[in-house]
């Protein structure tokens, strides 16, 4: 059986086409200012890839913030009932999920049959989330993808506070006046980022393993940051900024097999 | 009335045309707001019950409620506001006076109460103080004198802030509930009251008079109790609906309100004997608890839920402006003047569960009153609800998560504020909470 799963996130629209349980292709796109018309780009790229036409799936399954702007889609699932699905599907031990996207940082505890038993979602406010790692890089004038390795360098920390992306950035500019070096400013970010997310996995209790999925989790620096936060070692799968569009297939997959019954 | 020549602690002096412009601007989106609240839920139910139409019309704060307050006082009549749910409507009543609570609901004069007090502040107090300013809220403005009991700290310094307008009588509340001398302070509180209402209105609470007030409320906790016995079970009253009606008992008149919510009963009734429920037995049945949720613009939530993919049911609350309005009965025993007043003093103090209080085991009629609800209504989760600011209620959270983990039953916590930008954060963490809640028996 064949099914499609698509994760319209805030900033990029993911696609993962699932065959019997394996997946056979992956797209994505910017969400851009019609994130409908991203969706069925990065589905009929996705399709592409898996050398199949729309009409071989049997269901499509949506997700994401934008999941009522999505298209083709014959059912929705919450973005933590999509993280929850995939992430035991991928780490069948995983008990706790973490999302860390753009923004929205997210927590949750679910059985091993891939059910939600809990979850929380950071304060309305990206403080937690992608977007300030981009706002910071642009207070530190250097490129988004080379803050993580760049905080690797760093030789000690120096707290900030991130309840805020717009305080945190007046706190970084601080740093900077007391001319801190980057990389120590760039560790400072990732370190009350991890503050944030911690503090959330404590809300629900750290149950392992501790699955990191979402974009953010392909940044080495949150990565590091994180771990020493938690004192253990969080599993990132391949592809995690696919998860939700994987989760979101796998939902299409138990749901099409339901109808079919 | 405030002798207008001493100086105003707090409110500043707005000029009269900015506040005819902003308080018409505030109406004319509220009674837009009111509309498409009440069109919602008649869209939630095709069939509605016909005793609803009632608590529509009384739904609108500038409306007809309004109209009749405004008469009874030409007649004569006192009007006296109160804030808090330990203001003794019924000495109110029995001194012939009109009780009304005057806790504003709406979200856009938060921003103006932001101009004397800092955002931290809870939205509910913000707003309140928005609304006095610009002269928006038809029973706040129409109240003669003001009740403020001083239960968490934006009510004890709102109630300063509203004196620079308005006759406020302050309440000492006690926060430790279960002690005698804990009662005896509240009783003389409760007599201390009795003098100032029958001074203010000129009118002597006799034993005749508030018995028959006592009564008013009794039968009225007789009907509401009426309607919670029938949300018990498969849902014949979607929960909106019967919020609303909860809700109006604070700005209606008793008697009237009584006689409707029987008839409503006796509309639902019929639909228990016909099987004819409102929504599939199977949806979720939810519980709200935390911040109060005032008419009409804290509509988000109820209606979130409501009409969320997949779909819940609120079935129970435990808000005071809820079900903890009407939920518990004065208990007299004999019909002296001595024992009503000792009765309504229990009443008040010892039947809530307001986070304000604590005792030897913390706020643990709070946790069972939850753990009964969840027990009798069925209640498959519990929201959490919270307004930036609002302390108590926040703090409270771990306990009431760790005594309803116990017993397996899901809670969510959703802050939020007094705006409207945020349904959209707010519908993904509501369907994905109705979606788990699901999952437990689907997927």
């Amino acid at each position: 059986m064949i099914t499609c799963g698509m994760d319209l996130g805030t900033q990029r629209v993911k696609a993962v086409i699932l065959k019997d349980g394996k997946v056979v292709g992956r797209a994505q796109g910017f969400s851009g200012f019609d994130p409908t018309k991203a969706a069925e780009k990065a589905v009929s790229d996705a399709l592409k890839e898996a050398n199949l036409t729309m009409s071989d799936v049997k269901h499509f399954s949506a997700t994401g913030s934008a999941v009522d702007m999505a298209p083709y889609a014959n059912s929705t699932v919450s973005m933590m009932g999509a993280d929850a699905k995939a992430g035991v599907f991928l780490v069948p031990a995983a008990r706790t999920i973490i999302d860390v996207g753009a923004e929205e940082a997210r927590a949750l505890k679910c059985d091993e049959k891939g059910i939600m038993v809990d979850f929380v979602v950071n304060e309305r406010c990206a403080a937690g989330a992608g977007a300030f790692i981009e706002a910071m890089s642009r207070a530190l004038e250097v490129k988004l993808e080379e803050m993580g390795p760049l905080s690797l360098k760093a030789e000690r920390a120096s707290p900030i506070n991130a309840s805020c992306v717009i305080f945190g950035e007046s706190d970084v500019v601080s740093l900077i006046h007391r001319q801190e070096s980057k990389p120590e400013i760039a560790r400072a970010v990732f370190d009350a980022m991890a503050d944030r997310v911690s503090s959330m996995i404590h809300r629900l209790g750290v149950n392992p393993e501790v699955v990191l999925v979402g974009g953010v989790s392909k940044d080495v620096g949150f990565v590091a940051s994180l771990n020493r936060k938690l004192g253990l070692s969080v599993v990132i799968p391949e592809y995690p900024d696919y998860v939700g569009a994987l989760g979101a297939a796998l939902t299409a997959a138990s749901r099409a097999a339901k109808e079919a019954q | 009335m405030k002798n207008k020549s001493v100086e105003n602690k707090y409110l500043p002096e707005v000029p009269r045309k900015e506040i005819d412009e902003l308080k018409n601007t505030v109406k004319t989106a509220s009674q837009k707001i009111i509309a498409d609240n009440i069109a919602r839920m008649k869209k939630a139910d095709s069939h509605r019950p016909e005793a609803m139409k009632y608590f529509d019309d009384i739904a609108d704060l500038f409306g007809q409620r309004q109209e009749e307050i405004q008469a009874e006082k030409e007649k004569g009549k006192k009007v006296i506001g109160y804030l808090c749910l330990f203001a003794p409507t019924e000495l109110i009543m029995a001194a012939d006076a009109i009780p009304v609570r005057v806790n504003s609901g709406w979200y856009d004069t938060s921003k103006l109460g932001d101009r004397i007090v800092p955002v931290e502040v809870c939205p509910v107090i913000r707003s309140t103080i928005g609304a006095k300013m610009i002269e928006l809220s038809p029973f706040l403005e129409k109240s003669d004198a003001l009740i403020s009991v001083l239960t968490c700290d934006g009510m004890t310094k709102l109630s300063e802030i509203l004196g620079d307008a308005k006759t406020i009588w302050g309440m000492n509340i006690p926060r430790i509930k279960d002690s005698t001398q804990s009662l005896r302070f509240w009783s003389d509180e409760i007599k201390h009251m009795k003098d100032q209402i029958e001074k203010f209105t000129g009118n002597k609470i006799t034993r005749k008079s508030l018995k028959e007030a006592i009564e008013v409320s009794h039968r009225a906790t007789k009907a509401f109790r009426r309607l919670q016995e029938l949300r018990k079970g498969p849902p014949v009253i979607m929960g909106r609906d019967a919020m609303l009606v909860n809700q109006a008992y604070v700005w209606d008149d008793k008697v009237r309100w009584t006689e409707k919510t029987e008839a409503l009963c006796d509309e639902l009734d019929k639909r228990v004997a016909n099987k004819d429920w409102v929504c599939p037995p199977d949806t979720p049945r939810v519980m709200v608890t935390g911040t109060p949720m005032f008419w009409p613009d804290n509509w988000k939530l109820p209606t979130l839920v409501e009409e969320a993919s997949p779909k819940g049911i609120i079935v129970a609350d435990e808000q005071c402006s809820g079900e903890r309005i009407l939920n518990d009965p004065i208990g007299v025993d004999e019909w002296s003047m001595d024992d009503m007043l000792k009765a309504i003093s229990e009443r008040y103090l010892m039947a809530s569960t307001c986070p304000c209080f604590t005792s030897e085991d913390g706020n643990e009629d709070r946790i069972n009153w939850l753990l009964n609800k969840v027990k009798e209504w069925n209640i498959q989760g519990v929201i959490y609800y919270v307004v930036r600011g609002c302390m108590l209620y926040a703090m409270e959270y771990t306990r009431v998560k760790k005594a309803l983990d116990k017993i397996n039953v899901p809670v969510y916590y959703l802050d939020t504020e007094y705006t409207r930008e945020d349904v959209g954060q707010m519908k993904t963490r509501v369907e994905a909470f109705l979606e788990m809640l699901t999952a437990r028996v689907d997927f």
